[in-house]
């Protein structure tokens, strides 16, 4: 019973003392939430230096119990860096320090107000150098992909393109499929099924071969097309001249045929050529980290633009080199027709 | 069997449809060694189907092709379906019968040399140098040395029909088939094309040419065949058939329209 009792005693001194302080503190503060609410609606209406004026009267009282004193200064700061006066943004976030030397929203602040006094192409090129280690990591697999698919692709494409022309039904029938179903379907699609879908059928890859496979087939297609018109574009004439010397089809495909295809082929496969090392952008989706994916990173981590920026500049560097240099093999391949 | 006076091409029933068209319809023909045998004719008469009839280029549907005495091309399978042969073979009879075309149809992408050993090359199999050697043997005879390395492009429509003969007469070919050689060409440059195929007659190739040039036909053939509808209407040597055949009225309304 006494033990009951006590409990109930001290529970409520308890609850009384608590009652108390917060009735203190309220007194104690009012002045200065006062001070806060018209220092809003000098904001709401604009006027920024009667809001700092207002928010100037808070002073530091012993402890700062409240975070009355640091919100007024930081707020103080916010409006000086608002109207473009970075010394008395400064000042004001020094306050808050000589009071608390390690409070991290008045040093962060200085740290940007600096950033801000720095010249912006510094602030770029800090960025840039910041990013590209791991950007230039993204781009090099970008380019592995690239040669790898103009490695692949064309020798895919041959296949499909002498398996289309083919006077043998099942095999132009098998190819004339294939290039339905990959030209006939996105990317993206075949990528997530090669890399999500095949799995569940109990065939699994690793993101690179994935990324190899999908694009591989999709452009093995896509040339397929291009070559079979290319090798369908050389004159009959060429087919018959080399039978009549006593050629068999393969012999005159390979010497005559398909030799004089190059300079005809160039254009159309420098094309697709371009739109590869954009599409490799896709494989990003199916946990590849190349240029897109690290842009990517880098953009989300530090929320800057110039991740992107420099993406694109990296991007824009691939497709020039690669127009250059098509336009010069499309030449060195027509050699024959202005000599 | 071969036997002296036997015909080198034996020509016999050849029939050749393009869908309801009878473009060849039963010509017999003997080409004798060492023969020159123009043919002349209207266009659409069947000429060159008949002549790449020879060379496999068309696939004809009824006859037989005898060759230095052997039937050659065709072959029976066991439905009784008759079709060509199997295509290593077809090759080895076309490297030995030359062909050259109205269009020239030199490889654009090699050079006048390279063309010329094509053949003995890729077909024949011959060395790089033996190939050499023939190809420039044979730019001498058309008299084409100089322009060996240059690319069929920068020729003139003579020189290209000359660098075709050479690329054909280096797989050395027993039988030549010229289809309308000078057709395409300016009138001053048939000149010296048919200077080079009248040069292979003195050296006794076997040769059949389509043209359109009756001067050239008198002068050079030793026969002269009036080809029209598929058939053969008339045939003889020059002097026969321009002296006499001339009565004939399909004859002398074509030669009229055409000199």
């Amino acid at each position: 019973m006494k033990f009951f009792t006590g409990r109930v005693v001290t529970k409520a001194i308890l609850l009384f003392s608590c009652l108390l302080l917060l009735l203190a503190s309220v007194c104690f503060a009012t002045d200065y939430d006062q001070l806060f609410t018209d220092a809003n609606d000098a904001m709401a209406q604009g006027d920024l230096p009667a809001a700092i004026t207002l928010l100037k009267k808070v002073e530091f009282e012993k402890g700062d119990e409240s975070g009355a004193f640091v919100r007024s200064r930081m707020q103080i700061a916010r409006l000086q860096f608002a109207l473009k006066d970075m010394e008395k943004a400064s000042s004001a976030a020094k306050e808050v320090l000589a009071v608390y030397p390690d409070n991290s929203e008045a040093l962060n602040f200085l740290a940007s107000v600096k950033q801000e006094q720095t010249p912006r192409y510094q602030v770029f090129v800090q960025d840039c150098l910041r990013f590209l280690p791991q950007l230039l990591k993204g781009a090099v697999m970008t380019i592995t992909l690239v040669v790898c698919i103009i490695l692949i692709s064309p020798v895919g494409g041959l296949l499909i393109a002498l398996g289309r022309i083919s006077t043998f039904k099942p095999v132009s029938s098998i190819c004339w499929f294939f290039i339905w179903l990959f030209r006939g379907t996105p990317l993206l699609l075949q990528l997530f099924f090669i890399y999500y879908g095949l799995p569940s059928m109990g065939i699994t890859f690793k993101p690179f071969t994935a990324a190899i496979l999908g694009l591989g087939l999709n452009y093995s297609a896509y040339l397929g097309e291009i070559i079979r018109g290319g090798i369908q574009s050389i004159e009959h004439g060429q087919m018959e001249a080399a039978k009549a010397i006593g050629m068999s089809y393969w012999q005159a495909m390979r010497r005559v045929i398909i030799p004089q295809t190059y300079k005809r082929l160039m254009p159309p496969i420098g094309n697709e050529f371009i739109a590869l090392i954009k599409d490799t952008a896709l494989v990003s989706t199916i946990a590849m980290v190349e240029l897109m994916r690290s842009a990517d990173q880098m953009f989300n981590a530090y929320f800057n633009v110039t991740a992107l920026i420099l993406a694109a500049l990296i991007y824009l560097l691939f497709t020039t080199i690669f127009t250059f240099v098509f336009e010069k093999i499309e030449v060195r391949a027509g050699i024959y027709e202005n000599r | 069997m071969k036997t002296a006076n036997q015909p080198l091409l034996s020509l016999k029933g050849i029939t050749k449809h393009f869908g309801s068209l009878t473009a060849v319809n039963g010509v017999d023909l003997d080409v004798c060694p060492g023969e020159i045998v123009v043919i002349i004719g209207p266009s659409g008469s069947g000429k060159s189907t008949l002549l790449r009839s020879i060379n496999f280029l068309e696939e004809i549907e009824e006859g037989t092709i005898v060759f230095e005495g052997e039937e050659i091309g065709y072959v029976t399978n066991k439905h009784g379906r008759r079709h060509l042969d199997a295509p290593h073979k077809i090759c080895a009879l076309r490297s030995e019968i030359g062909m050259v075309f109205q269009h020239f149809n030199l490889f654009p992408h090699m050079t006048v040399l390279g063309n010329v050993m094509e053949g003995p090359l890729t077909v024949q199999k011959k060395s790089l140098e033996e190939a050499r050697h023939i190809a420039l043997d044979m730019l001498a005879k058309v008299g084409l040395s100089d322009k060996r390395d240059v690319y069929p492009a920068t020729l003139s429509g003579g020189q290209k029909q000359r660098v075709a003969i050479a690329r054909a007469l280096a797989m050395r070919p027993k039988l030549m088939l010229f289809d309308e050689p000078t057709s395409a060409l300016d009138p001053e440059l048939i000149g010296e094309v048919f200077d080079t195929i009248r040069d292979l007659g003195k050296e006794g190739m076997t040769m059949i040419i389509v043209t359109h040039q009756m001067g050239f036909a008198k002068e050079m053939a030793d026969r002269v065949i009036f080809m029209e509808k598929g058939s053969f209407v008339a045939q003889g040597t020059p002097e026969d058939f321009f002296a006499n055949q001339m009565e004939h009225e399909r004859i002398k309304s074509f030669l009229n329209r055409i000199l």
